[in-house]
């Protein structure tokens, strides 16, 4: 694995709906086995950052380079991309008329073309990666959400990305559960595998990412190592935002 | 029984219609079918069509002219199974690179279908009842019998009364069928009702 090789390179990205502009300039890049985290507030455009970035929706301006080559403009197999973008997404998204296995393996059969018992397997090895081995047979209105949370890491996994966009991971599951899906967040992180994670979660940013970048009003306002930010942003609404989540935060200690 | 034919083809031809509804055709075919009166669409596929040289038997009338029907109304049922299904479903098919088709078979209808049960076999069954129509086009079925032996004994009570048995010993026999095909297809923990 080549250090400093950059995965995605993102130039100048712009979006509206309607008439609100939602991206407005954006740009950064990753290098492989990098762990970014973007934070900031609702309606700053984090959640549409990442569906352009997997070409879910399309960006008005602005240029993407995903390993060398580019995804904007026009390509050939869009899904082709899609397949090396893992995505989990805040709202689970789970096939509910698919156990939790099939949920795994059944892209791995009809987009990557396996063999039926080899899709199996491999999906059951990555269920038991998070710990869900024995719930494999489950649907996912058997499942907690945590649970459901960590079959979409799995299924994710399981097509083998180069990097890994996780929108909001947890900001739909209880309280209680959202430990369990850091959890294995953070075991994937320390096997250096290149993700973006748009969270609120302070805390698994300060110890798992490599950078914050924080967004406002479509670009982003601010970037650094976590410790900086956290404690020492230069933005005025970065200090503020972060003030607010420690007080938040506090009690939970870490 | 024209019934059992159009069964199975009506459903094929609801699964097309309701996958592109803004395809202009589709709705101006559902639009067509179900705005005509059954039995008109019968009379003009039997009595009609010969004038520009298109001829079918009683039978097959029958079978084109409720596959046409049946079809356009399953597939509102369809339609409005597959726009009940969260967007999130086809967001996540596509994520994984899923193509159109890939995400629409394998996704998106084994779970509209399940949802749009309820009606189809609802019309189903009103197919079994509706195809009493055929016999004003000539076709040898329950009802046609019916009003002949009628015409010859004047028993209406009795005759009409078995006809209507029949028809219905029919609808109970496909009403347990398919609730055994919903109980088969349901999906643990996704029922509606606690």
């Amino acid at each position: 694995m080549a250090d400093g090789e950059v995965v995605l390179k993102v130039e100048n990205l712009h979006k509206s709906y309607a008439d609100i502009k939602v991206l407005n300039g954006v740009s950064f890049e990753i290098d492989r086995g990098q762990i970014k985290v973007i934070c900031g507030p609702s309606g700053s455009g984090k959640s549409t950052l990442l569906r352009c970035l997997n070409l879910l929706t399309y960006p008005d301006k602005g240029r993407v380079w995903l390993e060398e080559q580019e995804i904007t403009g026009q390509i050939s197999d869009v899904n082709k991309v899609r397949q090396k973008i893992g995505f989990v997404f805040q709202e689970f998204n789970l096939f509910n008329h698919l156990t939790a296995l099939k949920n795994v393996s059944i892209a791995l059969e009809i987009v990557k073309k396996m063999k039926k018992e080899e899709a199996r397997d491999l999906a059951l090895k990555e269920l038991r990666k998070v710990n869900l081995g024995e719930d494999a047979h489950k649907y996912p209105a058997e499942l907690s959400g945590g649970q459901k949370q960590r079959v979409a890491i799995a299924r994710a996994l399981a097509m083998n990305p180069v990097i890994m966009f996780y929108d909001e991971p947890t900001s739909a599951l209880d309280p209680h559960l959202i430990g369990e899906v850091l959890d294995v967040m953070k075991k994937l992180a320390q096997e250096k595998l290149t993700s973006i994670v748009v969270t609120h979660e302070i805390g698994f940013a300060r110890s798992v990412a490599d950078e914050i970048m924080f967004m406002g009003g479509g670009t982003i306002l601010e970037r650094g190592r976590p410790d900086e930010l956290i404690s020492n942003a230069k933005h005025e609404m970065v200090r503020q935002f972060f003030r607010r989540m420690n007080e938040l935060y506090r009690r939970e200690g870490e | 029984m024209p019934i059992g034919v159009a069964l199975a083809i009506t459903l094929a031809v609801a699964r097309v219609y309701g996958n592109r509804p803004i395809s202009l055709l589709a709705t101006s075919i559902v639009g067509i079918f179900r705005g005509f009166p059954a039995i008109v669409t019968l009379f003009i596929i039997f009595f009609a069509l010969p004038d520009v040289g298109v001829f079918f038997s009683p039978y097959w009338s029958a079978v084109l002219g409720f596959v046409l029907v049946t079809g356009a109304y399953q597939s509102e049922y369809v339609r409005g199974a597959i726009q009940s299904i969260h967007v999130g479903q086809s967001l996540a098919a596509q994520a994984l690179g899923m193509n159109k088709p890939q995400e629409i078979i394998h996704i998106i209808l084994p779970q509209a279908i399940r949802a749009a049960l309820p009606g189809i076999s609802n019309e189903i069954i009103y197919l079994i009842l509706y195809s009493s129509l055929a016999s004003y086009i000539g076709v040898e079925e329950i009802f046609a019998v019916a009003r002949s032996f009628n015409s010859l004994e004047f028993k209406p009570i009795e005759i009409f009364l078995t006809a209507g048995l029949i028809y219905a010993a029919m609808a109970t026999v496909c009403f347990a069928g398919f609730r055994t095909v919903e109980r088969k297809l349901r999906i643990p923990g996704l029922e509606v009702a606690r």
